[in-house]
Parts: C-alpha cells; structure tokens; sequence
C-alpha cells in the first residue's frame, strides 16, 4: 500500500513538472553526440529563436489564467507587423509605428474580450475564425506580397546586440518577463485573474470585478502578440501575411505543455516560459543532430499529442478519485 | 425571457440570421449580375462543391456529438497521397477500399486517443487533433517527400476515381450524387438508428448520457470514426477532381467544414443539429464563394469574409441560448 502511495507521489511530481524533466532529458541526451549544442552561442541563439514566441506567450498566459484562450495571436502578430513596416516605409516615425501596431492589437483583443466575456462565447472556435479574419485582412493589405522595410533604424531594434554579444530580442524578452512575472505575481490584478480562472462564479460573488479583468486580460494578449510581430518585422526586416500561421496552436500548446492548464486558475509566466523552451529545445537538438525536417514535424506532432493527452489524463484520474 | 411576446417571425429571423444575410447577397448578386443565376453558372456551382460537402458531413456527426476535430487536415492530406500510391499495388477498386478503411482507421485512432486520456471539453480535443493533425502532415511529407503526385503516373487504370471527378450525368456530376447518397445513409444513420440517436443524446449531456448507462466512449469513437470516413471520402473527391495529390492538400478543410456546418444551425454546443442542415449550409457558402467571385472581389477579400461569417455565426449561434 505505501509503495503504491510513493508511486502516486512520484507519478505526481513527474506529472507536474514533466516540461522541466523533458529539458534536462534532452539536455542530457546531448552530452554524448559531437555537437555544439553545448556553447554560449547556440544558447544564446536558442533564446533568440524562441523570443518571438516567448513575448507572445507572456500575453496569451493572462488570458489563459483567467480561463480563456487565444488563437488568434498569430493573425494579430502578422497584423503589427505588417501595420510597422508600412508606417516605417511611408516615412513617420517609429514610435507611431510602434503605437499604431499596439493600438490595433488593442483593438482586436477587444472585440476578443467582447466576445468571449461579454457575449460569453465558447473561446476556442471563436478566437481561430477571428485569426482567420486577421489572416485575409494581411493579405489584402499586403496583396500577399512581403514588404521589405527601407528605413535602417526600424531593422536595428531586433538586430542589434547589447553589452557585446547578447541579442537585444534576449533582453527584451527578459524584461517583459519581468513585467508579467510581478505583474501575475505581486499586483491584486494577477491575484485577481487567478481566482476568475479557479473558479468564476466563486470570484465573482466575492466581489471580483470580473467582467473587466477577463476582458482586459484579451487585450494584453492582443497588446503583446503585435510586439511581438512588430519585434519580428523589424528582426526579419519584413512585413509578410506568411508569419504567424503556426504561432496561435504552438503558443497555446507551449502554454499547456509548461504546466498552465486551460481550465484557467494554474500556471503562470514561468511555466509558459519553459514549455516553449522545451519546443525551441526539440527543434534545436533536432537540427543539431541533422535530422529530416519532416521528421522534426513529426516529433513535434507526437510531443504535443504526448503531452496534452498526458495532461487531460492527469485530470481524468483526479476526477475518479473525487 | 422577453423574448416570448416577441412575435414568431421576428423570432425565426433571429434564429436564422447568418442564413438570411447570405440569401439577401445572393439576390443582390443576382440583380448586380444577371449571369449569376445563368445555367452555366448554377452548373459551376455544382461543380464547385466536390469534396467540401463530405468534409462538413464528417464535421456534424463531431459537433453533435460536442466535439471538435481539427485533424481532417491531415486525414485528407494522408489519405489523398498513400490512396493515390495505392492505385499502382491494388489496383483502382483496392485502392478506393484502402483509402476508405485508412480514413476509417485515423478515425478510430483519434477517438482512442481522446477516450483513453479523458479529453471532455472541447478545449482539451482541439489541440490534440490538432497535434494528430500535424503527426499525419509529417506522414504524408515522409511519404511523397513533398513532391506532388499525378494520377496519370499510375501503372493500372485508374478510370473509377476519374469519373469519380470530372464525369456529370446530365448537369449533375457523378462526386454530386455519390454525395446524395451518403447524405441519405447519414440523415437516417443519425435520425432512425440507435447509434445515431446516442451520438445526439452524448452531445446534449455528456453526464446524464453517462448515468443513463449510454457507453459514452464508444460513441465518442463512433462519431470520429465516422468523421475519419467522410474526411477520407472528401480527400477522394479532392484528388479525382484535381488529378494530383499533395501533402499539404487538406489545409483549410478544418475551418471550411465548420464554417459550413455552423452556418447551416449546428449549434457548437452539440447536442442538436443536422445533416441536411449542414447540406444546407455547404450550398450557402459555395454560392457565397460564387458570389464574390462574380463581383471581382479578390481572394483575400474571401478569406475575410469567411473568418467574419464564421465569427458572426458563433456569436449568433451563441445568443440564441441568452
């Protein structure tokens, strides 16, 4: 009987830090093959990589925590972008660029926020035919052409390298996190969103104002999927209606595979931030060790199907033994 | 609860306001363009509906059910080229049978997938079809390398899935009356047999179908068998008519089918709905498509105007329950 318990214990704790196992599985993995998977630069380039992505997910983790969702990151993040690039390429300043990009993520947050809290709308489904909608708003705006940006300035805010040779998309990503990691952590909003994501008839009869939180929580998700896009432009020197077809699932996915659930209330930047390393981590020792990108689709379907699956049978067993 | 001074015909327009608001663009068009009610335009349009309609088909039987699939991009995908492979081995009629059974068989595999971990909610199933969906995308590109294949390179006729694509009994194409067919089966599998009406009753209230005694996870397995059929069906249609097969084929069938399906009434809760209504629906969004094309708007334009239908429908959909 006491061995069944310390398994149970055991099966717990796997359960619930199996992104943080993953990474040091991999990490391990790799002592042995002859790769540079092991120096400054490919880590560095690691994070580089992933910081895109990152920034996206410190948004979408507020909405989640409040027990939403957001798929339709990927078409707001195409939509900033592209938003800056052309204001850049007609000759304003970047600062409007930059206000105008985060004012349409605003907006589209908004109408998100609208839908789901106010109109209570399941957020799934909603939030995928609005990616949809930003998706063909980016090809007319473009005519599905990429735009290169002219201005030399722009292109500099992603590219260059702080303190010698770290990537200014590293400190970025980092200061963001502190922001949402004392945002979530230290202020009575983030204690707020967690308890309208634990339980919201319960946060709302304590006097919660949970109406605006929720709402509010979706346009922080809009504010910083287009940052992130206009970070991207600016990284790639382009605005294109090709980026962001991915990124809604894999962020959403990166979320749930950290530890932050979508039943709301578990979770936080900290965990969104390690699950999307843990992809960023796959992808990395994947190219590392020359293996077929079709695999690497593959391995990526299977580890997302292995840990959603794993995740929903966790609470499965929970609900039996209640 | 205002709503029951309300007279009748107010109410029904509120219920069917999407459907409406196409009608209106379809006669608007046809007083714009007089060509658009022409025979050789009605003929286009049956023309057009090809593989869709099977994909929505399959895409009901989860909905009512209270389920979502995003995998039938990857089903239609794989299908689409293992099926095509096949013809050289099997011979057409072996390889239409494989291609069904396969269908068949990721179906089923979906639904395993989703029972054995306890995936409920509609949040948890998105993204694990969505990771099976990308898991059978990486197959179809392990499996063509991503070259397209051609019919025509087939070593044994193949003169089953040309007719199957391009031959029209009179005005009525041959993929349409295929389609007539299995809407019949399907409309009395759903309404006149136990399996169906289970599949109903799941979608209504999983718990009370639980404690009634209903064997909740195999009609859960059912319907995504079912699914898998008709999505393998719809990927037969696909290539007969276009003659070659790619791995990325299938994309856009997953927000075109529940397009289709909620804009016919389905209501995303589950529980109640149609296959006629889905037929219905299928009609709607291919003349939408028409229509758009007729006025010269451009393809973006469409894109947009299918994530607004969609946007618009969910929300409608939603307020009816108010």
């Amino acid at each position: 009987m006491s061995a069944n318990v310390s398994i149970n214990k055991v099966w717990k704790v796997i359960s619930k830090q199996k992104a943080v196992i993953a990474i040091f599985a991999m990490m391990i993995f790799m002592i042995f093959p002859q790769t540079t998977f092991y120096t400054a630069y490919n880590w560095l380039d690691m994070l580089r990589s992933t910081a895109i992505l990152e920034i996206v997910a410190f948004g979408v983790t507020v909405a989640v925590l409040c027990g939403g969702c957001d798929l339709s990151v990927g078409g707001t993040l195409c939509l900033g972008g592209i938003l800056a690039v052309m204001i850049v390429n007609n000759g304003y300043p970047i600062w409007l660029a930059f206000v105008v990009a985060l004012l349409s993520g605003a907006v589209v947050g908004f109408i998100n926020g609208f839908l789901v809290v106010h109109q209570k709308t399941e957020p799934f489904i909603i939030t995928l035919g609005m990616g949809m909608l930003l998706k063909g708003i980016c090809q007319q705006l473009t005519d599905a052409h990429p735009i290169t940006c002219t201005s030399l300035d722009f292109m500099q805010i992603s590219n260059r390298k702080f303190f010698g040779s770290i990537p200014s998309l590293v400190v970025y990503m980092a200061i963001l996190f502190v922001i949402f990691f004392c945002l979530l952590r230290f202020t009575s909003y983030g204690r707020n969103c967690y308890a309208i994501g634990g339980n919201y008839e319960v946060a709302k009869y304590s006097g919660i104002k949970v109406v605006p939180i929720k709402w509010s929580a979706f346009v922080i998700s809009g504010v910083t999927a287009t940052l992130a896009g206009v970070l991207l432009a600016s990284r790639m020197n382009t605005g294109s209606s090709v980026y962001g077809d991915s990124t809604g699932m894999l962020v959403n996915c990166g979320c749930v595979i950290g530890g932050t659930s979508f039943a709301g209330g578990v979770g936080g930047v900290v965990e969104s931030f390690i699950g999307l390393l843990v992809i960023q981590m796959l992808t990395n020792c994947m190219n590392q060790l020359g293996i077929d990108s079709y695999y690497q689709t593959l391995f990526e379907g299977i580890l997302i199907v292995l840990i959603i699956a794993g995740d929903c049978y966790g609470r499965k067993l929970k609900r039996e033994r209640v | 609860m205002k709503k029951i001074n309300a007279n009748s015909a107010l109410k029904l327009l509120q219920q069917n306001l999407v459907l409406c608001g196409i009608l209106v663009l379809i006669v608007v068009t046809a007083i714009v363009e007089p060509k658009f009610l022409g025979a050789a335009n009605l003929n286009n349009i049956l023309r057009q509906l090809g593989p869709l309609p099977f994909a929505a088909l399959g895409m009901t039987f989860v909905i009512i059910a209270g389920f979502i699939d995003l995998s039938n991009v990857g089903v239609i995908s794989l299908v689409g080229v293992l099926t095509m492979g096949m013809i050289s081995f099997l011979g057409q009629v072996g390889a239409l049978i494989f291609g069904i059974l396969l269908g068949a068989l990721l179906g089923y595999l979906n639904g395993l997938i989703l029972t054995k971990c306890g995936a409920m909610t509609q949040a948890e199933v998105l993204f694990i079809t969505y990771g099976m969906s990308s898991v059978y995308t990486a197959l179809a590109l392990l499996y063509t390398k991503s070259e397209t294949l051609r019919i025509t390179s087939s070593t044994k006729p193949y003169t089953i899935f040309t007719t199957l694509g391009s031959v029209s009994i009179g005005i009525i194409p041959v993929s349409l009356i295929v389609f007539l067919i299995v809407l019949v089966i399907m409309h009395f599998f759903l309404t006149r047999t136990i399996w169906g009406r289970s599949i109903s009753i799941l979608g209504g209230n999983k718990d009370a179908a639980f404690l009634a005694g209903f064997n909740v996870e195999g009609t859960m397995r059912l319907a995504y068998t079912i699914e898998g059929i008709m999505a393998a069906l719809a990927s037969i249609m696909l290539f007969s008519r276009v003659t070659t097969a790619t791995a990325t084929s299938g994309s856009g069938y997953e927000t075109n089918a529940i397009l289709c399906v909620v804009v016919g009434g389905t209501t995303l809760k589950g529980g109640k709905g149609s296959v006629l209504r889905t037929m219905l629906g299928v009609v709607l969004i291919t003349m939408l498509g028409n229509c758009m094309n007729m006025l010269n708007l451009s393809t973006y334009m469409q894109t947009i105007m299918r994530g607004a239908v969609l946007v618009i429908a969910i929300w409608l959909d939603n307020r009816k329950e108010l």
